[in-house]
C-alpha cells in the first residue's frame, strides 16, 4: 500500500492546471469595453445584485445530505469487514452485528419517513 | 528511482489518454448528435472533420480571456481549476487494464538496448497510477464530491443571476445524488469484501457469470443514473439548461477557463464509464477472448493488449450509450429530479443493501439476488404508477 504516486499525480495536476490559467492569461487579446465587463443577462441592463437570499429548501436538502452521508461513512467500514474470508468479525459476533445493522437501518428508515411526511422532499 | 520513472510514465499516459480522449469524445458526440438529428456535423476541418478537436483547442487558447469587473477574482480563477483537478485526480485509482500484468523494459524491441541493465525487469508503465489503494471506491467518491465546490464557487463568484441559480441547482442535485451513488456500491462492497477496485475487478474475471451485473442489476441502474446526474449530463443537465439559464454556472466564463469546465465534465463521464464497467461488467473480461483461466501466456504482449482493448471497447460502448441518452430522454423538471433522488433511488438502494446483507448472513445462494432485485424494481415501478394515478384522479375530482 503506497500513496506516493497519488502525491506525485497531485503535483503534476497542479502544474497542469496552473499552466492552463497562465496560458489563458498570456495568450489571447485583451480589449476591455464597458459592455463586455457587464454581467451577461440576455442583453438587459442588470438590476440589483446576484447575491440574494435563496429558498430555505436548499438548506433542508443540505442538512439531510449530511445525515445520510455520515451514515454512509459508517456503513463502508462495516461492508468491507462483515463478510470477508479473513473473518475480521468473529463468527460468534456475526448474528449480533447483523441485528445491530438491522436496527440501524430501521432507525434510518424511520427518520427518512419522518422527513418525507414533514414535506422536506416536496418542491414547489 | 525506477519506481518514480514508472509512475511518471503512467501519469503521462493517463493524462495524455484522458485529455486526448476527451477532445475526441466531443467530436464523437457532435457526430452522433448530427447523425441522430439528420445533420452532417463537423466536416470542414480535415477528412470527415477529424481535426475539429485540434481547431477547437486552438480557438479556446486564442480567444480573449474575459474577467468581468463584477466578479470575485480569486474565486473566479480557482473554480474551473477545482472542477478539472478533482475529476482528473479521481482517475488515479481507476485501473485501465489487467493490473497483474505489465510491460517490462526488456519487452520493448528497440528501446530496451538503450536503457541501463537494472531497468530491464522493471515496469515501463502500470495500468493504474496508484496501485493497492485499499480505499479505492471511497477515494473516488471523496474526490469527485469535491467537484461541487468548483460549481458553487464558479456560480457565486460570477455574481450573475443565471450563474447563481445554476450553481444552486447544481449543488442541490449533486449533493442529492451522492447518496444513492454511494449506497448502490455498498452491495458490491458487501459481496466482494473490499473497496479496492483492482480486487473488485479481479473477482469478476473467471467467467461471464461472475460479473456483478447478474447479482446487482438494480444497483447498476441506480449507480449509472446517479453517476449521470453527478456529471451533470443530459437528462440531468438542469444546472446549465440553455433555455432557462443561458450557460448556468459557467455563463461568465470564456476561453480556456470555459474549456476547463468542459474538460472536467467529459473527464467525469469517462471516469463514470470506467467505474460502471469495472464494478458491474467484469472489467477486461470477455468470454473466450480474454479470460483469467486462458492466462497461461498472460505475460505475452498480445494478451495484455487484448485485455486493454476489451476494457476500452466496453468503456467506449458505455460512453456512446450516455451520448445516445442525451438525445433520447428530455430534461427533467427540478422537482422531478429531486423526487427521483430522494423518493425513489434512496429507498431502493437502502432496500438493496438490506437484501444483500440478509443473503450474505444466512448463506443463501447469490443467484436469489437477481429475481429479488428485479422484483424490487418492479414494485417500485408499480407503486410509482399507482401514486401518480391516485394523484391524477384526485386532481380531476377537484377540477370538476
Amino acid at each position: 500500500m503506497s500513496y506516493h504516486p497519488v502525491v506525485i499525480y497531485v503535483l503534476v495536476l497542479l502544474g497542469f492546471v496552473v499552466t492552463n490559467l497562465i496560458l489563458a492569461h498570456v495568450i489571447g487579446p485583451k480589449k476591455k469595453t464597458a459592455v463586455k465587463q457587464m454581467p451577461y443577462e440576455s442583453g438587459m441592463d442588470p438590476v440589483g445584485d446576484a447575491r440574494q437570499p435563496f429558498d430555505v429548501k436548499f438548506y433542508l436538502v443540505a442538512i439531510l445530505f449530511l445525515v445520510f452521508d455520515v451514515e454512509l461513512l459508517f456503513l463502508y467500514p462495516w461492508s468491507v469487514s462483515a463478510y470477508t474470508d479473513q473473518h475480521i468479525i468473529p463468527a460468534e459476533l456475526s448474528d449480533t452485528v447483523f441485528g445491530v445493522m438491522l436496527v440501524f437501518m430501521t432507525t434510518l428508515a424511520i427518520a427518512f419517513v419522518y422527513a418525507w411526511r414533514k414535506g422536506v422532499f416536496r418542491w414547489r | 528511482m525506477i519506481e518514480l520513472i514508472t509512475t511518471l510514465i503512467t501519469i503521462g499516459a493517463v493524462l495524455g489518454g484522458t485529455l486526448g480522449t476527451c477532445s475526441y469524445l466531443i467530436y464523437v458526440e457532435r457526430k452522433l448528435s448530427a447523425f441522430m438529428q439528420d445533420r452532417v456535423g463537423p466536416n470542414r476541418v480535415g477528412p470527415y472533420g477529424l481535426f475539429q478537436p485540434l481547431a477547437d483547442g486552438l480557438k479556446f487558447l486564442l480567444k480573449e480571456d474575459i474577467i468581468p469587473d463584477h466578479v470575485n477574482k480569486v474565486m473566479f480563477l480557482i473554480a474551473p481549476t477545482i472542477s478539472v483537478f478533482t475529476t482528473l485526480l479521481a482517475f488515479s485509482v481507476v485501473p485501465f487494464g489487467d493490473v497483474n500484468t505489465s510491460f517490462k523494459w526488456q519487452d520493448l524491441p528497440i528501446i530496451s538496448s538503450f536503457v541501463p541493465e537494472s531497468w530491464q525487469t522493471a515496469d515501463v508503465l502500470r495500468f493504474l497510477v496508484a496501485p493497492n489503494v485499499d480505499i479505492g471506491i471511497v477515494f473516488i467518491f471523496a474526490i469527485t464530491s469535491l467537484a461541487v465546490y468548483g460549481i458553487i464557487l464558479g456560480g457565486w463568484a460570477s455574481n450573475n443571476k443565471y450563474s447563481a441559480l445554476g450553481s444552486l441547482r447544481a449543488s442541490a442535485q449533486v449533493v442529492s445524488y451522492e447518496i444513492p451513488l454511494g449506497m448502490s456500491v455498498l452491495g458490491i462492497a458487501l459481496m466482494a469484501g473490499t473497496l479496492n477496485l483492482e480486487s473488485v475487478m479481479g473477482k469478476q474475471t473467471s467467467s461471464i457469470f461472475a460479473w456483478n451485473i447478474w447479482y446487482q442489476p438494480l444497483a447498476c441502474l441506480i449507480f449509472f443514473t446517479a453517476a449521470l446526474a453527478e456529471s451533470n449530463r443530459m437528462p440531468f443537465d438542469l444546472p446549465e439548461c440553455e433555455q432557462e439559464l443561458v450557460g448556468g454556472y459557467h455563463t461568465e466564463y470564456s476561453a480556456l477557463k470555459f474549456a476547463l469546465f468542459f474538460l472536467g465534465e467529459y473527464t467525469h463521464v469517462v471516469t463514470v464509464s470506467f467505474l460502471t464497467v469495472i464494478l458491474f461488467f467484469g472489467g477486461w473480461h470477455l468470454p473466450f477472448i480474454a479470460e483469467a483461466n486462458l492466462d497461461a501466456n498472460s505475460t505475452s504482449i498480445l494478451m495484455i493488449l487484448v485485455k486493454l482493448g476489451v476494457l476500452m471497447l466496453k468503456v467506449f460502448l458505455v460512453i456512446v450509450f450516455i451520448m445516445l441518452l442525451r438525445w433520447t430522454i428530455p430534461r427533467f423538471r427540478f422537482d422531478q429530479l429531486m423526487g427521483l433522488a430522494w423518493k425513489v433511488m434512496i429507498p431502493l438502494s437502502m432496500a438493496n443493501v438490506v437484501v444483500v446483507m440478509t443473503i450474505k448472513q444466512f448463506g443463501i445462494s447469490q443467484w436469489w439476488l437477481l429475481p429479488i432485485s428485479l422484483a424490487l424494481f418492479g414494485a417500485a415501478g408499480a407503486i410509482g404508477v399507482a401514486t401518480k394515478q391516485a394523484e391524477l384522479n384526485q386532481r380531476s375530482v377537484t377540477t370538476h
